[in-house]
């Protein structure tokens, strides 16, 4: 199977390689709170902790996000996963892949590394259960081919989690 | 055979001799592509094209003083060849005639972005048209800075030596005296301190850059939902991502853009005052 998760290694233009030596500029001095990017000298690959918030289910708990970004970002979607363990989370598969629109259909060149982090740490906030979605061990079956979530044809669970 | 038939057969074996070169150029030989460019115009000298073509051969091998008369008269045949302008700017940023190169920059960049919706070799034109405002910018603070230096040296040096004189001017009060003048010396870095400013590189403000490049606008055009884009970006996101505007998120079409004259204004003051903010890469 072919698709983002090769295509994703293609070196990024120089419109995104700009925009993201902006954006890390920018986070260096304005992190958003609860994350931090572990530095290295890979502009394609971030890799950033995320604190679950004080009061939350995931108060205390840390985990990392793996954020890819295409050739073309930002007219294209990065590709955003959990790398193990990925929070229990009713939208979050157990191999790290994570059900939200922004992501996918509802991307908008608009939306930084910055703006996906506090969705994510919003949508972990105001989960009520601690548990996987009701489809996870079929959908991650289908993806032992090493498939991107990009490439799932998603259908969103309610906004309300 | 009337010269109107003698005229269109040269036209053609002229249009041949083009390809030639084009087919020369291509593998990068330049020498064998002015030969045919020049036999071209030796047949019809009045197709500006030949002359932009032959030009381009002289750039790739550095030729500025020939690349200069090529362009020249490529521009005096068609005033609005973008390729003409933005090479003479070139030929003239070479030797060190900086205002007239960024001038015809310029031009060439206004023709580029009126070619056609998506702009005409508008990118390559706008590198080269920073990078020599950077350098002017840069040769130019460079001059600054060291003039506010001495000037600096020499007012510190007045103000001592009046204080100096003061003091042997007078008995007791010295430590007034004393504060008087650390106080003139503070004011005086400070006064030193703002003259820099505008020299100092920092970041452009929020509100002259582009909300998905993160960039300092350089062709800025505005939605009916009032964000203000680049124009080169919001044209690829709405071919390539969705009608909608990128933040509001309401449906938007290109009929619907309309160039923001006061940003572009904006972003113009600020470059003339802020040179360093023309830096690329």
């Amino acid at each position: 199977m072919t698709g983002s998760s090769t295509t994703a290694r293609k070196t990024l233009s120089k419109i995104a390689c700009n925009r993201l030596q902006k954006e890390l500029l920018e986070w260096q001095v304005n992190p958003p709170a609860g994350f931090k990017h572990k530095v290295t000298d890979n502009l394609q690959r971030w890799v950033i902790e995320v604190n679950g918030a004080s009061g939350t289910l995931y108060a205390n708990e840390t985990y990392q996000l793996q954020v890819d970004f295409p050739e073309h970002y930002p007219m294209e979607a990065p590709q955003v996963i959990f790398l193990h363990p990925a929070p229990l989370h009713p939208h979050i598969y157990s191999n790290g892949h994570i059900c939200l629109d922004i992501l996918y259909d509802s991307w908008s060149p608009a939306m930084t590394v910055s703006s996906i982090c506090i969705s994510i740490l919003s949508m972990l906030s105001s989960s009520t259960v601690k548990q996987r979605p009701e489809d996870n061990d079929r959908y991650v079956k289908n993806c032992r081919n090493g498939r991107s979530p990009k490439e799932t044809r998603w259908w969103f669970h309610d906004d309300k989690v | 055979m009337g010269p109107n038939v003698s005229l269109s057969s040269a036209l053609k074996q002229a249009e041949l001799l083009r390809e030639d070169g084009n087919f020369y150029f291509k593998k990068e030989r330049f020498g064998a592509a002015i030969d045919a460019y020049t036999s071209a115009i030796t047949l019809c000298p009045n197709v500006a094209v030949y002359w932009t073509n032959r030009a381009l051969c002289h750039l790739k091998r550095k030729d500025w003083t020939k690349l200069e008369e090529d362009c020249r008269k490529a521009v005096r045949l068609d005033n609005n060849s973008v390729k003409g302008h933005y090479m003479l700017g070139l030929a003239l940023l070479q030797r060190k005639e900086y205002a007239e190169g960024v001038k015809q920059l310029e031009k060439a960049l206004d023709l580029g972005r009126g070619a056609n919706p998506k702009g005409y070799m508008v990118e390559e034109i706008w590198q080269e048209l920073a990078k020599a405002k950077y350098m002017e910018w840069e040769h130019a603070s460079t001059t600054r800075s060291w003039e506010l230096q001495s000037l600096k040296e020499a007012c510190e040096t007045a103000l001592q030596e009046k204080h100096i004189f003061e003091v042997s001017q007078m008995e007791g009060f010295v430590d007034e005296v004393d504060t008087s003048l650390s106080k003139q010396l503070q004011t005086l870095a400070s006064v030193f301190e703002i003259a820099e400013e505008a020299d100092r590189p920092t970041e452009v403000p929020d509100y002259l850059c582009c909300k998905i490049t993160l960039d300092i606008f350089r062709d800025p055009v505005i939605t009916p939902s009032g964000v203000t884009y680049e124009r080169s970006v919001i044209l690829e996101h709405l071919q390539k991502v969705g009608t909608f505007d990128p933040i509001t998120r309401e449906p938007l079409f290109q009929s619907q853009l309309v160039p923001n004259l006061a940003i572009k204004e904006a972003v113009h003051a600020f470059l003339d005052k802020h040179g360093w903010a023309y830096r690329t890469d």
